[in-house]
């Protein structure tokens, strides 16, 4: 499989979550929310491991179409023709539950205001509230 | 002796039964179907999860300390004093003996280190579990304090755990596996971390009915953390089927078309082995002892999920095969009482021939 498309020009993208592999298709550009930003893996792109925040995997191209997945926390290998997203969750934008979202986005801040000077606390706040932003961004956006 | 009319009610409602007690063998068997695709569709992901691990034990310079240990809080192991096990039990009966002998092993368990002199905590999965040992031990209670400094413009919160008694109860799932939701898998795994981290517990065991395929079954003691080797289930403890289970299991099997044999792996499997070891020099996006960190607690999350799917196909298993024995008993016992019916109205006619036998002879 993987020989066949070598020359394409484009990646093999897998997303994989602990209920079953949810994707596997191909495409010209994958965007990651990476912890650190988002990134873009291109075909023939340089070996990378990152750690996914909460935010959109966005495929473009190739058998994938246009493609956008909401994940929470995630795990990218890219390799020069492959992408392997490992995803805790990984939701389309019209699965997610806004209303929800909003609630889990309120629980977040008020946990905020709870931390108080504890750090740990505070990330886990800040984690939550994230999340929710990101997920109810994604919901949102078309 | 009853009679004909009373036999053939009792005949009408064992068939009835029968017919119930089928129709929970099919489902169950459709259930176990189920279960088992799942817990097969779940592989690859821990196996990404424990190959990329691996991979960065590897790469990265993880190991640190006087002897050269690994650094990471899961890793470290310490005097046993305080342990928590998880019970992993089922949500309903009519599984023949799948709960009681879960609770059973889990009981041992507990039996054992009191005699060790540790302190037990008990976190239960599933309502059978939770209803026994609620009964048994009493909860745990925390304590939060909240201080207040400079004229409240900060405050600090601290739990303190009180303990009471030598074991206790810690916390309870119920519903969990009716869904398995990894979100809810996850929540778990982060509180068991926690506490890990917070020294309060000093090693984590699960105790679950492991599952091969039917007629490949054990009751299971794994330790979950302190983690000794990444990738495996670190067995301290093993019951395996009796023949005559295994016996039953596999005529319940053969009657509702469930396999015998263990799935085949799917093809990603093998792939999945591979993830994140390619032989190249990866860049990494943070720092792999960042990476590691971050990576372990998922690692434990899969782990437990694992030992819940497990468990989930067990459980319908066990009901099927507890079904089909009942199916088969009800069978038995409509013969029976044929045979009696039969012998009752044939008595009851040669009474009546005597009667008009003898009448005529009378006459």
């Amino acid at each position: 499989m993987a020989e066949s498309q070598t020359d394409s020009g484009l990646l093999n993208v897998r997303l994989v979550t602990p209920d079953k592999l949810l994707l596997e298709a191909t495409a010209e550009a994958v965007e990651l929310p990476s912890t650190s930003g988002y990134l873009e893996a291109l075909y023939g792109a340089a070996p990378l491991l990152a750690e996914l925040g909460a935010g959109e995997v966005r495929l473009h191209g190739g058998s994938a179409g246009e493609q956008r997945y909401f994940v929470a926390w995630g795990f990218v290998e890219v390799l020069p023709e492959r992408v392997t997203i490992l995803a805790e969750t990984a939701l389309h934008p019209e699965q997610i539950d806004v209303a929800q979202a909003r609630q889990e986005l309120q629980q977040g801040e008020a946990l905020w205001a709870e931390a108080g000077d504890d750090g740990a606390r505070y990330d886990e706040a800040n984690a939550v509230v994230r999340e929710a932003a990101e997920k109810i961004a994604s919901a949102e956006s078309k | 002796m009853a009679n004909v009319l009373d036999l053939r009610r009792r005949i009408r409602s064992v068939k009835n039964t029968r017919q119930i007690t089928k129709a929970m063998k099919m489902v169950s068997a459709a259930k176990l179907r189920r279960a088992q695709e799942r817990a097969l569709q779940a592989r690859p992901y821990a196996q990404m999860l424990t190959s990329v691990l691996e991979s960065l034990v590897r790469r990265a310079d993880l190991y640190g300390g006087a002897n050269g240990t690994l650094l990471h809080p899961l890793l470290m192991e310490r005097d046993e004093k305080n342990v928590l096990v998880l019970v992993v039990a089922g949500d309903k009966g009519f599984a023949g003996a799948f709960n009681s002998n879960i609770l059973k092993a889990a009981q041992s368990f507990i039996d054992q280190r009191r005699a060790l002199g540790q302190t037990v905590d008990v976190e239960s999965v599933g309502r059978k579990a939770r209803d026994s040992f609620r009964k048994r031990y009493p909860e745990a209670v925390y304590e939060r304090t909240t201080e207040h400094y400079d004229n409240d413009l900060s405050t600090h919160h601290e739990t303190l755990r009180r303990r009471q008694s030598p074991v206790e109860v810690l916390g309870e799932h119920q519903n969990l596996l009716l869904k398995l939701d990894i979100d809810d898998v996850s929540a778990l795994s982060r509180s068991v971390i926690e506490r890990y981290e917070r020294e309060e517990i000093d090693a984590v065991y699960v105790v679950y009915n492991e599952f091969k395929s039917v007629i490949a079954q054990r009751l299971v003691v794994e330790k979950l953390l302190p983690i000794r080797k990444l990738g495996t289930h670190e067995i301290t403890a093993a019951e395996e089927m009796t023949e005559e289970e295994r016996e039953a299991a596999g005529r319940a099997a053969l009657s509702s078309g469930v396999s015998l044999e263990e799935p085949e792996a799917l093809e990603i499997e093998a792939e999945a082995r591979k993830f994140g070891t390619a032989d190249v020099d990866y860049l990494y996006d943070q720092a792999p002892e960042h990476l590691f960190r971050d990576l372990m607690p998922r690692y434990v999350t899969t782990q437990i999920l694992h030992a819940m799917l497990e468990s989930v196909a067990a459980e319908h298993a066990a009901r099927m095969t507890a079904m089909d024995a009942a199916t088969n008993n009800a069978g038995d016992m409509i013969d029976a009482l044929s045979l009696t019916m039969n012998r009752v109205r044939q008595a009851a006619i040669t009474k009546e021939i005597i009667e008009i036998v003898s009448g005529a002879a009378a006459l």
